[in-house]
């Protein structure tokens, strides 16, 4: 069943190990950086993107996987629910403890 | 302090097993999210925003050095060099990753501690004073009696299928420190007329989406009957409560419906046909708890110390601290240390591993091995010697402990909010900053004088801004973030809930306006008078008009 979306999507979930933000990116692997992340903007592709996410949950690599809306600017995806924006930045405090910001945690999907 | 039977031991050491076994299976695949979740809930791990989150229980907020150094060491060894403190007499710590967590149970097991949630609609730890046993206005230590309910309560099965969560407060002072009225129980230990020590029994508070203040259903009630009226306070509400609807379940939905007195009148009538002396505890386990939370050996000290006279005039700034984070203790020449976790600017409630190093340190040379969790996100050392307090200070000076802003502007109450809350619905903690930042000139907040600012994040209430003087709701609204004010609302024995004086503020304006609502306060405030009492005489009218005109 195709998927309703209103614009673009990226799917998004949590790093089983520690939680960590993840985006699904094109080359198939999971990044901390919202970069590199496959952008569905049809219906068929962001439920393709579910799909594929899907399987991640059976490896057990991710957890709680969703599509979230964003907006294609020069510099990139960014979302546009406000939640998500700050899901991404991570902590606006104590920016020494922020590791989400580090765009180079990456891992093999 | 409560220290664990070897049942208890046994226990704990089965569910970090049992746990790391649960973890292990989750990571190998053998169990799925859904099935592990409840799981890791149980144990105290959420999943937040950015990463796992692990809740350590403080029961009545009491450590002692060991534990705390532990905690510093686990801060460092698996999470990032800090701890969060919180309103519930916990820490939380933002960073674990989950194969890890096993290991941090380990050696919480190792001091009696434990990330066992009580979770579900059971009866939750029982809160009591972070001043119990301690301060001066107490008639009786509360904490014997909460660790009586909560043996009573774990292992009466009637009670663990509840409508919903429910939560008990007491304390053993005039002063509330515990919020009696915002729990669905509250304890007061208090003489009667004749002088006789028993309770006063309040029921139907609580904060969350529908704040509710409790209703006294008792005003004295002889100690040995607790347990018997607790059990039948808990049978009218198991017969009632509502367990169609999860926001109309809490205890305070039944009394608010009933009506207190309809309420207070079936309690009276259950309790009539409980057989009292069947539910007593026997009188030698009541000795036997309570030999667990003995004061202190202290010694014979004359109450007036001319050695901390002498450095209070000596030293403005010291004599400033004792002012506002030095209270009075019961036993003579004792004083009970505030230290504060809210420096200006600061995350309210963190405290880095280094921070409790220097406190477990201290508890350890200078108050008895004790030290307490405040749920306004402060810590306590407890007993310490009047002579000690200048030492102490510049010991706690070092180590950046020495804000001496105890119940004064900065001393804010914030829940962690949208910087790590799955659940919220706007920062809290920026907002904290900002405000302590403006308002942080110690000479102005000492001019201003009591003023209790709490901060909740989402409709939840963990910053229980509802009992804030004034109190900040973070909510969203067409993708900003943006704060409603209430006013008047108050957690002590006086306690109120807070009125919303009007439409919200953006992030960049909130501020603003709490500043302009603290000069209305100012500008019109009698002599000594406090900041809710201003409010209270002068209602919400100046302060809306002040804060509307000028937005
Ligand atoms: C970050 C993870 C947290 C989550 C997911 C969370 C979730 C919740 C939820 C869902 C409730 C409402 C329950 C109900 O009304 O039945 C609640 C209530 C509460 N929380 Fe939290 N909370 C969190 C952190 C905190 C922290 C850090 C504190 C202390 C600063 C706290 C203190 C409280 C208190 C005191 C209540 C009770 C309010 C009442 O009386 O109804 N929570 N929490
Ligand atoms: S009040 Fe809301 S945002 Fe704050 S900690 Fe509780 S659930 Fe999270």
């Amino acid at each position: 069943m195709a998927k309703k979306i209103t614009g673009p999507q990226i799917l998004t979930a949590n790093r089983l190990s520690d939680g960590m933000v993840v985006f699904l990116s094109a080359d198939g692997t999971w990044r901390a950086s919202i970069d590199a992340a496959d952008v569905a903007r049809t219906e068929d592709s962001a439920s393709a993107l579910e799909a594929r996410a899907a399987t991640f949950v059976q490896t057990n690599e991710i957890v709680d996987p969703y599509l979230i809306a964003v907006e294609e600017t020069d510099t990139g995806a960014v979302p546009v629910a406000f939640r998500e924006r700050r899901r991404i930045a991570g902590p606006s405090v104590q920016a020494a403890f922020n590791g989400q910001s580090n765009g180079s945690l990456a891992f093999a999907g | 302090m409560y220290r664990y039977d070897e049942f208890d031991t046994t226990f704990v050491r089965q569910r970090v097993d049992q746990f790391r076994d649960q973890v292990d299976r989750r990571v190998s695949g053998e169990l799925t999210e859904e099935q592990f979740r409840p799981l890791r809930l149980m144990n105290g791990l959420y999943l937040q925003l950015h990463a796992y989150m692990l809740r350590v229980a403080v029961p009545y907020g009491t450590l002692n050095s060991r534990q705390m150094r532990k905690l510093a060491f686990i801060a460092d060894e698996y999470d990032k060099g800090y701890g969060h403190f919180t309103t519930r007499q916990n820490i939380q710590y933002n960073w674990p990753k989950l194969p890890d967590v096993p290991n941090i149970l380990d050696h919480l097991a190792d001091v009696e501690m434990h990330a066992i949630q009580t979770s579900g609609n059971c009866i939750r730890n029982v809160t009591a004073d972070q001043w119990a046993g301690a301060a001066g206005d107490e008639v009786e230590d509360p904490r014997p009696y909460a660790e009586l309910m909560r043996q009573w309560s774990s292992l009466h099965p009637e009670f663990s299928f509840l409508p919903r969560k429910f939560k008990i407060a007491v304390t053993g002072a005039a002063s509330d420190r515990a919020a009696i009225a915002y729990h669905d129980i509250g304890l007061r230990l208090t003489r009667s007329a004749n002088g006789e020590i028993g309770f006063e029994v309040l029921a139907g508070g609580g904060m969350g989406r529908t704040p509710m203040l409790g209703v006294t259903v008792r005003d004295w009630l002889p100690k040995d009957e607790l347990l018997a009226y607790l059990e039948a306070i808990m049978r009218v509400y198991n017969l009632h409560g509502r367990r169609d609807n999860k926001y109309k379940a809490r205890i305070k939905i039944l009394v608010h419906e009933l009506g207190a007195e309809e309420f207070t009148r079936q309690v009276e009538e259950e309790y009539k046909r409980i057989d009292a002396p069947r539910v007593m505890p026997p009188a030698q386990e009541l000795v036997r708890i309570k030999d667990y939370f003995a004061p202190p050996v202290y010694e014979d000290l004359p109450d007036q110390s001319p050695e901390l006279a002498r450095c209070m005039s000596d030293d403005a700034d010291f004599a400033q601290w004792v002012d506002r984070n030095v209270v009075a203790h019961k036993q003579p020449g004792y004083a009970i240390v505030n230290i504060s976790l809210k420096p200006v600017g600061g995350v309210p409630g963190d405290a880095s591993s280094g921070q409790m190093r220097a406190v477990a340190d201290l508890a350890e040379q200078k108050s008895h091995d004790e030290i307490r969790v405040t749920h306004e996100q402060n810590l306590v050392l407890p007993h310490v010697r009047k002579s000690d307090l200048y030492g102490v200070w510049q010991t706690l000076k070092t180590h950046g402990l020495a804000d001496a802003n105890i119940g004064l502007a900065t001393d804010i109450i914030s829940c962690p909010g949208l910087d790590y809350c799955a659940l919220a619905t706007a920062r809290s903690i920026p907002i904290s900053q900002d405000i302590s930042r403006r308002l942080g000139d110690i000479s102005r907040q000492r001019d201003i004088g009591d003023l209790k600012i709490k901060i909740s994040g989402c409709i939840n209430a963990c910053g229980h801004h509802h009992a804030g003087h004034i109190g900040i709701l973070g909510l969203e609204k067409r993708g900003e973030e943006y704060y409603q004010i209430t006013l008047g609302g108050s957690g002590d024995e006086t306690a109120s809930i807070g009125e919303i004086i009007g439409p919200g503020f953006s992030s960049e304006t909130v501020t603003d306006a709490v500043e302009t609502i603290v000069d209305t306060y100012v500008g019109l405030r009698q002599d000594g008078e406090t900041f809710l009492d201003a409010y209270r005489r002068l209602g919400p009218n100046p302060f809306k008009e002040a804060v509307y005109a000028t937005h």
